[in-house]
């Protein structure tokens, strides 16, 4: 029983035999599903102003509220708060009840949790644009929001502690550790990030800084990215999961290596060297728990991958796979001291960040919601063929943004490295670039737009449903 | 011996957060309290041992200079490193004198950190004392006025608004000053 179908059909033989079948009301999934779809939307606009605004400086310039310096941190907590995170809790809303046998454990909380988060996004969307932030990166929410992030982070991880303590099936599946752990280890990680650093100055506090901004993408994202992937992968291609001992070395040696990595953001800086070389030495070392992880999925779809062709979800899974392959592999070489020397602090960096939280852990979200929703709303998914565009709009968008800003930023960094050269003719010559990073944006966005008129569309398709 | 966490909800909750507190701690707690350089302020009075200087706390218009430099989120295109990289100590320096590398001891003060992540304009680490009150003016109202091909955003309400100028300028001057690394002290005002 240790993989995700053997568990279904635990619950079908239940239903057969006549145990009581429980019935998920999947009321917490639907509202964080469509409220974190609905951010992915609107942050989406605000990503495609700032892209704009690298080509054309003068854009909305005028207005306080509009600049770059606010725009920014309101697009990075918006995907990653409103949007990812937010459907990140929807999707294991859904998946925990059904890998324990059990319904949720309160839906009223998870409905609270829901309101509550919305709350905070609304709220942060205010203060970022009024240009109230604390000013440390990933964490610039002000201190009452980060309270409240931190009372929606219990509601949330109380009621699926509670679900998983009552479960009906003994062994728990691979997704239920990467869910656990992703809300253990988040409660640390924003403290040190949003608490830690109230009580800390320059280096000491900027050290607590990168231990956070590293280990919200290592620590919350991943997990619960690969919980999805753990989940998803085998339940849309009906396979079962390659090596249950893969995947546990995968799950140990991350909770042991991602956390020691922090200090990896300010290599040549001014942070003390040996704890340079301790974190250069750990990222590397994250190519085990990424490659465990990648060679087991990759080995569950082995004789299959033409299942793609016509399986939109497992087709945004296996390329979020290989993008996971490839920002991690990237991450471990940027932190050797001469790769860094070039790429660090350059326009490479995004490529890298966006092809992590788009590319990978974004497309497993995406691939969930698909899945899921004909199951919450019980009724085929509005359009297929819209799905297939959507992904192509991510997949021709994400790679134009990835890879022109990897060459840019590359040949940047060999700019900046050669002080003949004026810095602002290093800024000038990233001019195409950052214009085919807004086209590159632009189709992005269209895929935003095919996504969320699709979720809509089914969304309302189960009330024509009912009422007909 | 880690297969009990499949079936053992408690066994794999103190597991997953024992692994995470090795490391957690080691890397967070641990480091300020070897290297005392973190929070101990830049000062020199010998120029025996290297450069001369003194870091000084923020004044009161500083910090609100400080705080516009939050508030409109600069450090999201401007570092303030200069790191242990031949290039930097060129760009950072000045009319032909390297910069020195920025060291932990010269942001005691800081707080919050701005240290920064990404380099869409240039470094400022050093940036005191380098261009006068007149350049920060016409630069603010349009930085394109100054250097042709900039993208960096107009700042007309900070040029316009005296009391905010002046206190964003003030903070500006102080970046990479506790070190006096100009060979005759040819800062600007």
């Amino acid at each position: 029983m240790a993989d995700a179908n053997a568990q279904d059909r635990a619950t079908e033989i239940q239903r057969v035999t006549g145990a009581e079948p429980v019935v998920h009301e999947d009321l917490t999934v639907k509202w964080f599903l469509l409220s974190s779809v609905a951010y992915f939307f609107i942050v989406g606009i605000i990503a495609i102003i700032i892209a704009a605004k690298f080509v054309w400086p003068e854009l909305l310039s005028t207005v306080a509220m509009f600049t770059y310096g606010r725009m920014r941190p309101l697009h990075v907590n918006g995907m990653l708060f409103g949007w990812l995170l937010a459907c990140d809790m929807g999707l294991i809303f859904y998946l925990v009840p059904r890998l324990c046998g059990v319904k949720i454990w309160s839906e009223k909380l998870g409905l609270a949790t829901a309101a509550l988060w919305n709350v905070i996004v609304l709220g942060a969307v205010v203060s970022l644009l009024m240009g109230w932030t604390s000013g440390l990166e990933y964490a610039e929410l002000p201190l009452p929001l980060d309270v409240l992030v931190v009372v929606a982070w219990i509601m949330f991880g109380v009621n699926i502690f509670m679900t998983i303590a009552t479960r009906r099936y003994q062994q728990m599946y691979v997704s239920i550790w990467y869910i656990m752990g992703t809300i253990l280890w988040t409660a640390f990680v924003y403290l040190t990030g949003n608490f830690a650093t109230l009580f800390a100055t320059g280096v000491n506090q900027a050290n607590l800084n990168w231990m956070y901004v590293h280990n919200a993408v290592g620590l919350i994202f991943t997990p619960a990215g690969l919980a999805l992937a753990y989940y998803f992968i085998p339940r849309s291609s009906n396979l079962p999961l390659h090596s249950h001992k893969l995947s546990m070395i995968g799950f140990w040696s991350l909770a042991f290596v991602y956390v020691w990595t922090g200090a990896h953001h300010m290599l040549h800086g001014p942070i003390s060297q040996w704890l340079q070389t301790i974190a250069i030495a750990f990222s590397v070392m994250l190519i085990i728990p990424v490659w465990a992880v990648v060679f087991n999925l990759f080995s569950t779809i082995k004789g299959h991958w033409h299942e793609m062709g016509e399986n939109v979800p497992l087709k945004f899974l296996m390329s979020g796979v290989v993008f996971y392959l490839l920002t991690c592999f990237q991450g471990p070489m940027h932190s050797l001291r001469a790769v860094n020397a070039i790429v660090s602090k350059t326009d490479w960096i995004p490529g890298h960040a966006h092809m992590a939280v788009l590319g990978a852990f974004s497309f497993f979200a995406i691939a969930g919601t698909y899945y899921i929703l004909p199951r919450i709303f019980r009724t085929p998914l509005h359009s297929q063929p819209l799905a297939q565009w959507s992904y192509w709009f991510f997949m021709s968008g994400g790679l134009g943004f990835f890879v022109t800003l990897w060459l840019g930023g590359f040949w940047q960094g060999w700019q900046w490295n050669n002080p003949a050269i004026p810095f602002i003719d290093t800024v000038i010559a990233l001019g195409p670039v950052w214009l085919v990073r807004f086209f590159s944006g632009i189709l992005m966005f269209a895929g935003i737009v095919c996504f969320a008129y699709n979720v809509l569309a089914t969304a309302l398709g189960e009330k024509k449903a009912l009422e007909a | 011996m880690l297969q009990k966490a499949d079936t053992n909800f408690g066994f794999a909750v103190g597991a997953s957060l024992l692994i995470f507190f090795i490391g957690g701690i080691l890397t967070t707690v641990v480091p300020p309290l070897i290297d005392k350089t973190w929070a101990k302020p830049f000062s020199n009075s010998d120029p025996a041992k290297g450069i001369t200087g003194e870091l000084k706390p923020y004044t009161e218009q500083e910090l609100k200079g400080r705080a516009i430099y939050i508030r409109e989120g600069c450090t999201y295109c401007h570092t303030q490193q200069t790191r242990t990289i031949l290039a930097d100590t060129k760009r950072s320096g000045w009319r032909g004198v390297d910069s020195p590398v920025s060291t932990p001891d010269e942001f005691v003060y800081d707080y919050p950190h701005l240290f920064g992540t990404k380099r869409t304009g240039p470094d400022l680490s050093r940036v005191g004392g380098k261009y006068d009150m007149q350049w920060h003016r016409t630069h603010f109202r349009n930085p394109r006025d100054l250097v042709p091909g900039s993208v960096m955003p107009p700042f007309p309400w900070i040029a316009a608004n005296e009391e905010e100028f002046q206190a964003m300028v003030a903070y500006l001057q102080t970046l990479g000053r506790a070190k006096n690394w100009r060979p005759d002290g040819d800062f600007e005002k």
